[in-house]
């Protein structure tokens, strides 16, 4: 096992370089470099080479890469050209609110989707498996930005703003910067709306992939035998039927990762959250390179991670499964 | 005969006094009968599933609709969708104008009814596009193996390794979103590339066990060629999950290209988009509740109609994918 987990962190590192690698000659290869828009009414021929000299923009782009590369192993993620900053400071800084948000809305998604689906697989065909699954069909259906939209119109506009529509509040302790509000209530009523606009359309997908694999497991025979040998229903369900049932769907949450990263940067553009979403988002669009591989490093990193983790789990739910 | 096709309710069949071969011979029209049922092929009786299927007429009326109103747009939409009026912004839902008017005046139901063309052109294009170059990747790599194989599934691999999203938004970025034609063509481009993979490995897989079958170890013994063999034999066997991928794909790719559109990545203005109106429109939602509803409630329903179309579909096509 434990070599097994060792083999797949080694393998991190080609993907994760691999990713980076492939980000840093796509963003390179977009008409136009940051140091116009860093030059701006300044921008002439003679300083834009003198600029491009200063930043190394001047080297081949494989010279470039190695540069960034050996300055990441040394802990310097760069700096950003247009804003100045540190780009791994920046990073920990959004870190935390797109941590929150993706782990709130997965909590969200399994606490709808385990109850729903367990209910319209005991209950196959009655009106109760009905409502799961034509709920489930609609969560499915709606993009996260309209169902933001749409909390947006409930909870702020047709309740007097019960909750607020965008900014942000850190939970006591997340804050990096010198001044920043923070306080679990503020934090509390910031995160709902969108942690609930991320989590329910996965919420969705879980119940149908959940629902389909509890029918399955729910007819094999040793659920069947653990009903015969006289155990109630309530661990027959969870400790031999929903456990079983999970690892299909756990092997699509590991494969939903690229669509959460992709609906953070949705919903922390539509909450003008100031999360990694947005700062991924801003810094492709005014082609920050520095800025764009310390989003492309951290993504590509919790993409591997997180699949490596889905693997691991299995072992947890199927003791049978053994990695060597 | 069409009495030995009807059940025999009324003549209970004699279970006693003959011998076993009349007893074959007696149940031989019903045999027959059944054999013939099943002589259909499975596509033909899948077909016959699935037009019992309620959700997947449900799907198809909705999908058929939406084609209708994206093909007969100009006759449709009762304004211009890109002709703005600055004395009638931010109309209410009224008569003259059903759904209201955005920030510059223009009727929304116009931009609704003509959106309808670049969600349905980029998410039917862009799969079909995914489908042409992924399926031939797949079929060559699951069918030839070695380091063909190799190479494609490595590409392949590159390409899932990204995060969906990020791959999209950055080839965007490179392609530099416009609006009209050309505008679209790039989305479309963006989303097939991202997309391709999935076809490449869900065909390989049917590839690789389907080559191993008698049949088509038959057809090399009989010296069929092999680009014979891939197209006859191999790909009709791979169709059914390559259909339901694709419809349930098309759901996908028009929330892809109303994402992009809403992070102002898609096709650009004055060409009207759900994503983008959608977006345009929420910075004015405190004062205007109504004016993102409708955009929103569109993207909604065409991604439900190709959800339920694919689900009905994926049942009566292959039920082992259920």
């Amino acid at each position: 096992m434990r070599t097994y987990i060792l083999k797949r962190l080694l393998q991190i590192i080609p993907t994760v370089l691999g990713i980076t690698f492939v980000v840093f000659v796509m963003m390179r290869s977009i008409p136009g470099d940051p140091v116009v828009s860093l030059l701006g009414d300044a921008y002439t021929e003679e300083n834009a080479i003198k600029a491009r000299v200063d930043y190394g923009l001047d080297k081949p782009v494989m010279v470039q890469y190695v540069i960034w590369l050996g300055k990441l192993v040394q802990g310097d993620w760069g700096t950003s050209i247009l804003s100045g900053r540190p780009v791994l400071k920046d990073v920990m800084v959004r870190l935390p609110v797109t941590l929150e948000l993706i782990a709130l809305s997965m909590a969200v998604a399994l606490a709808i989707a385990i109850p729903a689906a367990i209910i319209g697989a005991l209950r196959q065909n009655t009106w109760a498996d009905y409502t799961a699954t034509s709920v489930a069909m609609v969560g499915v259906s709606i993009p996260e930005f309209f169902l933001g939209v749409l909390l947006l119109l409930i909870f702020s506009v047709g309740l007097g703003g019960w909750l607020p529509s965008s900014g942000w509040v850190y939970l006591p302790g997340t804050c990096q910067t010198v001044v920043c509000a923070a306080s679990l209530w503020g934090n509390t009523q910031h995160v709902l709306m969108p942690a609930l606009a991320l989590g329910v359309g996965r919420a969705a997908l879980l119940t149908r992939l959940l629902r389909a694999s509890m029918l399955e497991v729910i007819r094999t025979e040793y659920v069947t035998t653990a009903r015969a040998k006289g155990l109630s229903e309530r661990p027959v369900i969870f400790k031999h039927a929903l456990k079983n049932a999970l690892i299909p769907t756990i092997t699509v949450m590991g494969l939903q990762v690229g669509f959460l990263i992709g609906g953070a940067i949705v919903v922390e553009t539509l909450f003008a959250m100031p999360g990694l979403g947005t700062f991924g988002i801003d810094a492709i669009i005014a082609r920050d390179y520095q800025q764009v591989q310390g989003f492309a490093l951290v993504t590509a990193f919790a993409f591997v991670v997180i699949n490596l983790i889905v693997d691991l789990t299995y072992t947890f739910l199927d003791p049978r499964i053994r990695y060597s | 005969m069409a009495d030995d096709r009807e059940p025999r309710a009324g003549h209970p069949r004699p279970i006693s006094g003959g011998s076993i071969q009349e007893a074959d011979l007696s149940a031989a029209p019903d045999v027959a009968w059944r054999a013939a049922d099943h002589s259909e092929s499975p596509f033909v009786q899948g077909l016959r599933r699935l037009r019992k299927s309620t959700t997947a007429l449900i799907g198809a009326g909705i999908v058929a609709v939406l084609l209708m109103v994206a093909l007969f747009a100009d006759v449709l939409a009762p304004q211009s969708p890109i002709a703005s009026d600055q004395t009638h912004t931010f109309e209410r839902p009224s008569r003259d104008y059903p759904l209201g008017t955005d920030q510059l005046g223009r009727d929304m139901l116009s931009r609704i009814i003509h959106g309808s063309r670049i969600s349905l052109a980029v998410g039917v294009s862009s799969v079909l596009l995914a489908l042409f170059v992924g399926v031939p990747f797949g079929m060559i790599a699951g069918y030839y193996g070695g380091r063909v194989d190799s190479i494609i599934m490595r590409a392949m691999d590159l390409i899932l390794a990204f995060p969906i999203y990020l791959l999209a938004i950055i080839l965007m970025v490179i392609f530099a979103p416009t609006a009209g034609l050309i505008g679209t063509i790039k989305v479309t481009g963006a989303i097939a590339i991202v997309r391709i993979p999935i076809y490449a490995r869900l065909v390989r897989g049917s590839v690789l066990s389907i080559k191993e079958k008698e049949y088509i170890e038959a057809c090399r013994a009989v010296g069929v060629r092999n680009p014979r063999i891939l197209l006859r034999h191999i790909l009709p066997n791979c169709l059914a999950p390559i259909i339901v991928t694709t419809t349930l794909g098309i759901a996908t790719s028009i929330i892809v290209e109303a994402t992009l559109s809403f992070l102002g990545l898609g096709t650009q203005p004055p060409t009207p988009s759900w994503g983008w109106d959608l977006k345009a429109n929420v910075a004015f939602i405190q004062s205007n509740h109504w004016i993102s509803l409708f955009p929103g409630i569109a993207i909604f329903v065409t991604v439900l109609g190709f959800n339920l179309f694919g689900d009905g579909l994926r049942d009566a096509l292959d039920p082992r994918l259920k």
